[in-house]
């Protein structure tokens, strides 16, 4: 017999302990001829969907298993009971995160998909028992689960190889014979691992005596861990980096012979007990697993007696619809009756009334939420209530949704209010059964950051070193690291570029690309099942503490499971929010409650017109302000164009500009086909919506719907020039057929050619322009409450809170400080809606405890002074700083020279002062007398006796807010002296001036350009408004690094200000600029640092910086004249 | 007879035999490659398992080997001025160390051999492109 199948093999998905992709793993074995392959990673199925189709792909028979950790099964007491030289030494633990298991290996090979199940089951139960135990498994549950099984006996850190190796050969036979009758008869092998070693063919060799005293079988296998032999490299640096160890890492290996070897090679390695390779291919014969994919499981439905899931689902969708339309029109009454025929014919209506049972607790309940993507295309989902925006009047498309001509799971993916995201999620659990609800997981992969952390802490370097190579890297992948170095201006001076001290680093980070490093949990994805979910997919419990499925999105769609998308969103938190304020300040009939408004306000368009759109969901963006003050949006229509346009598929087909010309009758609207020009009107003759690619197909070829979507995912995925072609040729001759001039059907497939992969899903943008609106409207009458709820739930949207205050005060809005006598934990609206207090969350050190005991005091007696303060609180001397240093505590108090103390004289008393409150205890003297501590003299006739650039960079750096005044306020002088425009006079000047402005940076974007340049879109901001500025590559060369290290910038340009363009400057030059007061200090813009592990719960821009970024300022202070 | 063919088929009281165990050299070879390999038997130099211990007879010493293209093995090997026909080899293994530093790596290919009635431990280092005498056993 000739040939070898390799059985125990890792792969990424190992976790830090393979460095083999499933492609290569994959093509190896084609390339090799090998029949088939098994995939054995470390404590659970991870990669075993993706290997599984890929393999098949391959024509490779897949073979899904995985190596356990497991309990001793030679010894039945305790290791430790045994003579020191009997006692085996565990290997070094293996897995992820908890379902990480200190046990012997074993390898387990699904026979079938009795197997696979047994095998879910298995490691469910194993990771799951107990949060806290480590993930190893029994030998009770072993045997109990070993159906379908095949079991190997593990490599050199199996019980049996381990026994050997440490001459210990009573305890290896043992563990065999325990472990063999875990497993049916003929189903557990010795397995033989011959690594090359000097000890080696000792160790098969005591092997083979063992299995054959035993009468067992045996099977060679290389414990594949890499796919080239020098692939070991990486191997070693992963496996340090999983056990957080230098090189060489938890298994100091003495070779690099764990790779995909060649059945020849494999063979001469064997050639003593060629049997041993030749059981590879008898165990690679019995594994059949089909895992049906393609095949779909939906989660079971209770209906009354006498229904079934159909009737139901039409019952209630009449009902819906009779709700929706008033009157109810024949188009809607035809158009439900052809879904519910198509959903029926699919058999979705239980995937239907799920969603909408979910729906319905949510909005029962008060939580606001909104369906999303093309499930908006379906009149069903607008019955039921799931989404919005109703599909007849915006022209949206079943189709899209649902092609009866393939039977795909549908999706249906509902935003919730985050806040109360978790009541929906626990619903869930309570009405489908926790053991048939899990999350889904999302591997995370490495990116030139990680990789560059994984290989240089592997290497043994220092944190600070590791921090100072990893640090200003951008967000690229790892394979482009040295492009990165070599190209991109913020990393000039970065200490990698040394090739020759860090080649092989480099080397190492580039090999690591897209290697999954951990996994993760979806932000909302749940898998409800109608079996228990552990006969599905392997569990585990998440960091969250939550259960997840150890598959990810695609995993579990291609086993054909549902999965709900339960997404929070924000905005929905802050409308709800918002809706509330307002209705406790206005009449309750001006703010309807359910906040479903028709989008018809003239007055909410102007604003959105005005490019007034702080805050506004979906329309905030520099880039939407910019596209808004071009298009001038009017309608609702216009604002889901909007929201389209700008979008990474539109921008790239350059769909902008025709769009807005032809939309302003600056160029005429042509369309190669009367038909089509009907089609687009709405959008002047542009295919935006990937709806209108169905639309023009119908119109010019006579493609039924069903057939035009093929036609448009056929042209979205990657296909062959023939394939094309095939496509091209029946497109053309359908129309021919027709009566279509045949070069007119040639232009109308090659426009649909070029937008059908880049337009844009137009029920998608229609439920997200249903919440764009709300949010409009509230912004629009209700600017306090709106921005207070905005930063009530950050971190969101494109904007810092800083600049969403900033805006708040530019319209009128007076800010007032925080204060422990008027400030809630949350941001407040107080004098009739015309003033904002900042909440006390934002501040830095706050426990979350603290703030609502602090109203709780205040509302019962306002505190006296600081004592006072303290003793009712017992606040902490960290909240306390803090709290004295953003003036929460000013004018309380009065000292011996008959004002209030200030913060300084306050600081120094407040160790006194808590020493004395922990002495006495609560109960103590109700007056406190301390002499206070020399402090520095007053700076300012302010209250707190501090100057105002020092308030504000206290603010800015415990708030993250400037809650004084704008910090360019401060240098309003420097600024006119300077020359510098301000924001506001910017639209009045003419298209092609000169300007000087000066703004602090609020966002730095750098996205994929058509030209593969880079271009930076700097966001800025100055007392007046926001200033966009283009930076071209030649301009970013020099300004890069200006840009990344600093916070403020004086910009030089040209001021771009046409309709068709919009209004931005091109940059020039870019300097940074320090904000001073006049003979003052400098304010400082730097978020400070929190305790928390993951640093100020407020993220955002106004997150922590690093350190050496304040080193760049102080540089830039010293160069400052 | 299965594995160990050599050893159960070895007649070790052959008549008009009474000192040697082995009558030639011929004969001993595939007992002693057996027995080599057996699980239940320890050379004496493996005890020893520091490298640089003074017992174990380490050395790395550069020599000439002949190399066999065909088998994959060496054919011979010279040192301390004499020819050493190889008679088996009965082993080999690999080496892979310290592969992040540039001054210690080791990266070998390592062959035990039987030459002259001895054990020898042939190594080519894949670094240097050379072949060296790495351990001189039993």
């Amino acid at each position: 017999m000739a040939g070898f199948v390799h059985l125990h093999v890792h792969s990424h998905f190992s976790f830090q302990d393979g460095a083999a992709s499933l492609e290569a793993l994959v093509a190896r074995a084609a390339e090799l001829g090998m029949p088939a392959l098994a995939l054995t990673d470390h404590q659970g199925l991870s990669g075993a969907i993706r290997f599984y189709k890929r393999a098949l792909r391959a024509g490779v028979k897949p073979i899904v298993g995985c190596e356990i950790t497991v309990e001793a099964a030679g010894t039945s007491g305790e290791e430790a009971d045994l003579p020191p030289e009997e006692r085996l030494r565990f290997p070094a633990p293996v897995g992820f995160a908890r379902a990480r298991g200190n046990g012997f290996h074993l390898a387990l090979l699904a026979k079938d998909i009795e197997g696979y199940r047994n095998l879910c089951r298995l490691l469910s139960r194993t990771h799951v028992r107990s949060g806290d135990e480590p993930s190893v498994v029994t030998l009770r549950d072993l045997e109990r689960y070993s159906g379908g099984l095949i079991g190997l006996s593990g490599c050199t850190n199996g019980e049996v190889g381990s026994a050997v190796l440490a001459g210990v050969p009573w305890r290896a036979e043992a563990a065999a014979r325990r472990l063999a009758r875990c497993f049916a008869p003929g189903d557990f092998y010795v397995e033989l691992v011959h690594t090359l070693t000097p000890y080696s063919p000792r160790y098969v060799a005591a092997l083979v005596s063992l299995a054959e005293k035993l009468h067992l079988p045996y099977v060679a296998t290389n414990d594949v861990h890499y796919v080239e032999q020098a692939d070991f490299r990486l191997h070693d640096v992963l496996a340090s980096a999983g056990a957080r160890m230098e090189l060489p890492g938890p298994y100091d290996r003495p070779n690099a012979e764990l790779y995909f070897k060649p059945a020849g090679e494999m063979r001469r390695l064997f050639a003593d007990v060629p049997g041993a390779c030749d059981a590879t291919l008898e165990i690679a014969a019995r594994c059949e697993l089909d895992l049906g994919l393609g095949e779909l499981h939906f989660p079971h439905v209770e209906v009354p007696r006498g229904e079934t899931p159909y009737s139901v689902l039409t019952k209630l969708s009449w009902r819906g619809l009779e709700e929706r339309y008033r009157p109810m029109t024949p188009e809607a009454v035809q158009r439900l009756q052809h879904e519910l025929s198509v959903i029926d014919r699919l058999g979705f209506s239980e995937y239907f009334l799920v969603v909408r049972d979910i729906v319905d607790f949510a909005k029962s309940h008060g939580i606001r939420c909104s369906g999303r993507g093309s499930a908006g295309d379906s009149i069903v989902t607008y019955a039921l209530g799931i989404t919005d925006a109703d599909p007849i009047r915006h022209g949206l498309l079943f189709e899209r949704f649902l092609n009866p001509n393939r039977r795909q799971m549908p999706d249906i993916d509902v935003d919730f209010d985050s806040a109360r995201r978790d009541e929906v999620i626990d619903y869930i659990y309570r009405r489908f059964g926790s053991d048939h609800v899990a999350m889904v997981a999302t591997v995370a992969t490495m990116t030139s950051r990680s990789a560059v952390r994984t290989v240089a802490r592997a290497m043994g370097m220092p944190i600070e070193h590791v921090n100072a190579l990893s640090r200003h890297l951008p967000w690229v992948g790892a394979r482009r690291i040295r492009e990165v170095l070599s190209d991109y201006p913020e990393c000039a001076h970065h200490p990698l570029r040394d090739e020759s001290r860090y080649g092989m680093l480099l080397d190492l980070v580039e090999r690591l690309d897209g290697c999954p490093m951990h996994l993760g949990t979806h932000l909302g994805g749940f898998i409800i099942t109608r079996e228990p979910i552990d006969s599905w997919t392997p569990l585990q419990w998440a960091a969250k503490g939550v259960v997840v499925s150890q598959y990810d999105k695609d995993d579990v769609e291609a086993l054909g499971l549902v999965k709900m998308d339960i997404l929070g969103l924000r905005m929905h938190s802050a409308i709800s929010d918002a809706v509330r304020l307002a209705r406790e300040r206005a009449d309750t009939d001006a703010v309807p409650e359910p906040f479903d408004l028709v989008p018809d306000d003239p007055k909410v368009y102007e604003t959105i017109a005005a490019a007034d759109t702080v805050g506004m969901f979906q329309l905030e963006s520099s880039g939407q302000r910019n596209l808004t003050t071009r298009l001038r949006s009017s309608t609702f229509e216009d604002v889901i164009a909007q929201i389209s346009l700008f979008r990474p598929g539109p921008l790239e087909a350059e769909m902008i500009a025709p769009f807005i010309r032809r939309r302003h009758g600056l160029e005429p609207v042509v369309v190669p086909h009367p038909s089509m020009g009907e089609v687009l009107r709405d959008s002047y003759g542009v295919i935006i919506y990937q709806e209108q690619v169905l639309q023009v197909a119908k119109a010019v070829a006579g493609f039924d719907l069903a057939e035009a979507d093929s036609l448009r995912r056929a042209m979205t995925k990657d296909r062959s020039r023939e394939e094309m072609e095939a496509i091209h040729a029946h497109f053309v001759e359908r129309a021919v057929g027709l009566g279509v001039e045949r070069e007119v059907a040639e232009e109308v497939f090659r426009q649909l050619e070029g937008f059908a992969a880049y337009g844009f899903c137009k029920a998608h943008a229609a439920c997200f322009a249903v919440v764009s609106y709300a949010s409009a409207w509230l912004r629009t009458y209700f600017l306090a409450e709106f921005s207070a709820a905005i930063l009530n739930h950050e971190p969101m949207g494109f904007y810092s809170p800083r600049v969403v205050l900033d805006d708040a005060r530019r319209h009128g809005v007076r800010v007032l400080p925080p204060h422990v006598n008027h400030s809630r934990g949350d941001f407040t609206v107080e004098d009739d809606g015309k003033a904002l207090r900042v909440g006390l969350d934002y501040l830095l050190h706050m426990p979350g405890k603290l703030p609502p005991l602090i109203a709780d005091e205040a509302a019962r007696r306002p505190f006296d002074d600081l004592a006072d303060f303290l003793r009712r609180t017992r606040c902490d001397a960290d909240a306390a700083e803090s709290l004295i240093r953003v003036g929460a505590l000013d004018g309380l108090g009065v000292t011996e020279l008959g004002r209030p103390p200030t913060r300084d004289e306050m600081l120094a008393l407040l160790p006194e002062l808590k020493a004395v409150l922990a002495r006495e205890g609560v109960a103590g003297d109700s007056t406190l007398v301390l002499a206070p501590a020399r402090t520095r003299p007053r700076e300012d006739a302010h209250v707190s006796g501090w100057s105002e650039p020092r308030r504000l960079s206290e603010e800015l750096q415990r708030l993250g807010l400037a809650v004084a005044c704008h910090p360019l306020d401060l240098a309003y002088d420097d600024l006119v002296r300077r020359g510098v425009t301000f924001a506001k006079d910017l639209p009045s000047l003419p298209d092609g001036s000169f300007v000087r402005v000066v703004g602090l940076r609020e966002r730095a974007q750098t996205p994929r350009t058509r030209s593969g340049r880079r271009t930076c879109f700097l966001t800025m901001e100055d007392a007046t408004g926001l200033l966009d500025a283009t930076v071209f590559e030649d301009v970013l060369r020099h300004s890069g690094e200006v840009i990344v290290k600093h916070r403020c910038y004086l910009v030089e340009g040209t001021l771009q200000n046409n309709p068709e363009r919009g209004l931005a400057i091109v940059a020039r030059r870019v300097e940074p600029y320090v904000i001073r007061a006049s003979g003052s200090d400098r304010v400082r813009l730097r978020r400070a640092v929190g305790q928390a592990p993951l640093g100020p719960f407020r993220g955002g821009a106004g997150a922590a910086e690093e350190e050496s970024w304040d080193e760049a300022e102080d540089l830039a202070v010293s160069r400052d004249p | 007879m299965g594995r160990n063919a050599a050893i159960k088929r070895y007649n070790a009281r052959p008549e008009g035999q009474p000192v040697d165990l082995f009558d030639s050299v011929r004969g001993r070879l595939p007992v002693v490659l057996e027995l080599l390999k057996s699980p239940w038997i320890v050379r004496g130099s493996e005890l020893v398992r520091d490298e640089d211990a003074p017992g174990a007879k380490r050395t790395a010493e550069e020599v000439p080997v002949t190399w066999d293209g065909t088998r994959r093995a060496p054919v011979s090997f010279t040192w301390r001025g004499r020819r050493y026909r190889i008679d088996a080899l009965v082993q080999t293994w690999a080496v892979e160390r310290r592969w992040w530093d540039r001054e210690r790596r080791v990266s070998r290919r390592c062959f035990r051999v039987l030459a002259r009635g001895g054990i020898y431990d042939l190594a080519f280092d894949r670094l240097r492109a050379c072949w060296l005498l790495i351990g001189v056993a039993d």
